[in-house]
């Protein structure tokens, strides 16, 4: 177990590495930068003075020595400056962060929650009225965008109550109420689509499953429903879930743009669209290095549940 | 200063009042202090709160309660002319030498928000800086506003509380530039880089945090030299970028006020239905959607071919196309009633593109055929647009009008990074283009947009003639006479074809019934001081 893990943290390193690479140069290679952006503002562009910021934010040097100071400066725990703001990009960084992580794992529980219940009892009551009800709830939910579903969310209560969440962000600190309620609505927005997906990939796991040997000898034994469907069934059917969960959820970080905009919550996502349009660049090269941590910690944990809940990984090695 | 005919002013100034008076919400209660008002905000700052390096009404709607002008368009009125100028931080004026020196008295007791005391030394550093004097103590990063202040030959300060701005000639608008959002008077002990992240004004309201992305939130400042103001205690600039998240906010009420120039009049109109005691300013916004043709570059050197594109297009068929009603047609300066100095409707008509679209459609035809381009032989065009929706828009109509005259237009969609480099270099053959106006002035205008090597005139058009018109209206003191020039001036540029107008945005600027004394004006860049709103809620 211990040479798999540190193969997969040597893979990690080497994804890391590369990541870092390929969005240096495709930001750099992206026409324009900051200071036509800037200059953009002011509806002209003066060579002059352009040049002279472009020296001034370290732009005008060759993209592999900017690269070399950008790799030295992580090392030394600087991640740079933000050009847009002229902060720290750590400081830009750092509030964004909770608010896409705490989206991604309230939508996750809501989805497994709603998901995984709902897909085993599809399986188990398979072509019945409640079957084709749960069918036709989570192919409505692959079908609709996370996005549109949160906008028809906010017009529908706008609408109907006259009522909207709060469109500044409050900590949980300041206002535990008002936190949940800013983050119940975009939770249940995107978490309906991956529940959707998680019914479907359990339902035909737990199908699968229904047909061994050992579930027969399970019921021949006498077993009660419960036990045979929950502990045995379940169990077995478990490991494409966890997939789906461990990919599905590394997704989720990168792509919770729309939904954090139409809720309008300053996290991650909506943030590095900003940046990458105002070729913010240590800001993105930042924002997307944690993405891309956190997506290769995600599928590290699954492939460690993998070894965990299946002997026959744990082994192979 | 000479001034209009008396009727002819009061025709305008009653028929702006008309157009506006139905929607502006009611001043003249007396006023109650307290709560904080929520102000739409459609994007995070561009370059903090410096005002003088950006050209956007995202830095200028959240920036100006910061800051004082030396003067200021009345808040309370909503057209802009030279007779609504209010004193600020200069009390009083006086023009001298035929209009040759602008004497400004400045208010005494005046305080910047770190406690140090305002003086003439600030009014000066401030446009010595933008006008990039030889001497000026200080430089901008990006200067937009240089060329507002090319006839100011020098800046003095006599004393602590007197400044004189010497002329070359004389120019009664400068009075107009001055009177802007544009014109804040910065404090001559804070470097001007510190603007992009922090604010130290004379203003009504003091930055209390601005949490990138979110929000921008002031507090009263309780030191204001206006006795009694602001009456608000803080104001909170919601940044919110999804429009549809920015209309049911307002919807919802957790918006009290519209951003200015956002509601166009389908949103004015889901607004209305759905909150009918909502009050709904129909205004000009001085934003106008025009079309930018390359003279430098063949086959738009050729004045007959620019005139067939002008003519080519409906203008009011736009209008209802494009912006369902929500613009209204005018050429170079924003026309009547929403604005000052445009050409009235049977001046309008007669010109290219403005009558009638079947026979202007014919004489296209007919320019482009002594141009060389028949139907065997078809002009064909690439025209670069913005790839944002309402520049998309705009050109998709145009390609259909100009398709109808044989002309076959291709169009490419520009990133915004890459559009005003591209502009700059002149790097087009046919755009399509929007413009705001600092000021409903000509001067405000001509200058930036049609003079010779202006970096603004994005299609070269240069014509000596009309420069000295320029001058010659700038420094007219009889404003009846200065009308009539101005309106030469302006048929001039669209028979040139110089920058074919399409179209003037109008704004439904949308605002709660409990804000009270806030006043839109046929502007979007000028009313942002919020010092005399107040709550009655």
């Amino acid at each position: 177990m211990r040479t798999y893990i540190a193969q997969r943290l040597a893979i990690a390193v080497l994804t890391l590495f590369g990541m870092s690479v390929v969005i240096f140069v495709l930001m750099r290679l992206a026409p324009g930068d900051i200071v036509d952006i800037l200059f953009a503002a002011a509806g002209y562009v003066n060579e002059t003075d352009k040049k002279l910021i472009m020296k001034e934010l370290g732009i005008d040097k060759p993209i592999w020595v900017q690269y070399a100071t950008w790799l030295r400066d992580i090392f030394t725990g600087d991640l740079g400056k933000s050009y847009r703001y002229d902060l720290p990009a750590w400081q830009v960084i750092r509030p964004l962060v909770p608010v896409t992580l705490e989206l991604a794992v309230l939508a996750t529980l809501f989805s497994v929650l709603l998901g995984v219940p709902t897909g085993v009892i599809s399986a188990v009551r398979q072509d019945t009225a409640l079957d084709y009800g749960l069918r036709i709830f989570s192919l409505a939910g692959l079908s609709m965008p996370a996005f549109w579903l949160g906008m028809v969310i906010i017009l529908a209560l706008v609408a109907w109550v006259g009522w909207m969440p709060p469109l500044t962000y409050m900590s949980p600190t300041e206002n535990l109420k008002v936190h949940l309620v800013q983050f119940l609505l975009p939770a249940l927005a995107v978490g309906y689509r991956f529940s959707a997906l998680m019914m479907r990939i359990t339902r035909s796991a737990v199908l699968e499953v229904m047909r061994e040997d050992y579930i027969r000898t399970a019921w021949a034994k006498g077993q009660s429903e419960r036990v045979v469907i929950w502990r045995h069934a379940l169990k077995n059917a478990i490991l494409p879930v966890v997939t789906v969960i461990g990919l599905e959820f590394a997704f989720l970080i990168g792509g919770l743009v729309v939904t954090e905009t139409v809720f309008n919550l300053p996290g991650v996502a909506r943030f590095l669209v900003q940046a990458i349009l105002w070729r913010d660049y240590p800001i993105v090269q930042n924002l997307v290095m944690f993405t891309a941590i956190v997506v290769i910690l995600t599928n590290l944990v699954v492939d460690l549940l993998y070894g965990w809940l299946d002997p026959r990984v744990r082994y192979a090695d | 200063m000479p001034r209009l005919p008396l009727a002819a002013s009061l025709i305008v100034v009653a028929g702006l009042l008309a157009v506006i008076a139905a929607g502006t919400p009611a001043v003249g209660q007396a006023p109650k202090s307290g709560g904080v008002l929520n102000v739409m905000q459609r994007e995070d700052l561009a370059q903090g709160f410096s005002i003088h390096e950006t050209a956007t009404i995202s830095t200028v709607w959240p920036s100006m309660p910061c800051f004082n002008n030396l003067v200021l368009f009345d808040p309370l009125k909503p057209v802009e002319s030279m007779d609504t100028i209010i004193p600020e931080l200069a009390e009083k004026w006086s023009w001298q030498d035929n209009y040759r020196n602008l004497v400004f008295f400045l208010r005494k007791g005046v305080k910047w928000h770190d406690g140090q005391p305002f003086t003439s030394k600030d009014v000066k550093y401030t446009f010595d800086m933008i006008r990039e004097a030889k001497d000026a103590p200080a430089k901008l990063r990006i200067n937009p506003r240089k060329d507002w202040y090319a006839n100011v030959v020098s800046i003095e300060a006599p004393d602590p509380h007197t400044v004189i701005f010497h002329l070359k000639r004389p120019q009664p608008s400068l009075l107009m530039m001055l009177a802007s959002g544009y014109s804040p008077v910065y404090p001559a002990h804070i470097p001007p880089a510190e603007f992009r992240t922090r604010c130290v004004g004379t203003g009504p309201f003091k930055v209390k945090e601005w949490r990138k992305g979110e929000y921008i939130e002031y507090v009263r400042n309780h030191d204001y030299w206006a006795k009694g103001r602001p009456y608000l205690d803080g104001l909170k600039y919601v940044i919110i970028p999804e429009r549809g998240t920015r209309t049911a906010a307002i919807q919802a009420g957790r918006l009290d006020i519209a951003f200015p120039g956002e509601t166009s009049k389908a949103t004015a109109e889901q607004l209305r239905a759905a909150v009918p005691n909502m009050v709904i300013s129909e205004v000009g916004a001085n934003v106008n959607d025009n079309l930018i043709m390359n003279v430098k570059k063949p086959p738009f050197d050729n004045v007959k071919v620019r005139r067939a594109m002008s003519l080519a297009i409906d203008r009011r068929a736009y209008v209802r196309a494009v912006h369902q009603g929500g613009a209204v047609v005018g050429a170079s300066l924003q026309p009547r009633p929403y604005g000052f100095w445009g050409l009235l409707e049977k001046d309008l008509n007669q010109l290219p593109g403005y009558g009638k679209p079947a026979e202007d459609k014919a004489k296209a035809r007919k320019l482009l055929a002594e141009a060389g381009f028949t139907p065997s032989n078809p002009l064909k065009v690439e025209i670069k647009t913005r790839a944002i929706a309402i520049y998309i828009d705009f050109s998709s109509f145009v390609i259909n009008e100009l398709k109808q005259v044989g002309v076959e237009a291709t169009l490419t969609q520009i990133e915004t990074a890459q559009w005003h480099p591209l502009v700059t270099r002149r790097d087009y053959q046919m755009g399509t283009n929007l413009t705001g106006l600092g000021v409903d002035d000509p001067d405000g205008n001509f200058y930036e947009n049609f003079a010779c090597g202006s970096p603004r005139n994005y299609t070269d058009y240069c014509d000596e003639q009309v420069m000295k018109m320029f001058d010659q209206q700038s420094q007219e003191l009889d404003r009846r006479k200065r009308t009539t020039l101005v309106g030469q001036i302006q048929k001039k540029l669209e028979e040139d074809a110089a920058r074919p107008m399409m179209g003037w945005r109008l704004d439904y600027f949308a605002q709660w019934p409990h804000v009270k004394n806030l006043v839109p004006h046929h502007n979007i860049y000028n009313f942002g001081r919020l010092q005399d709103v107040w709550m009655d809620k």
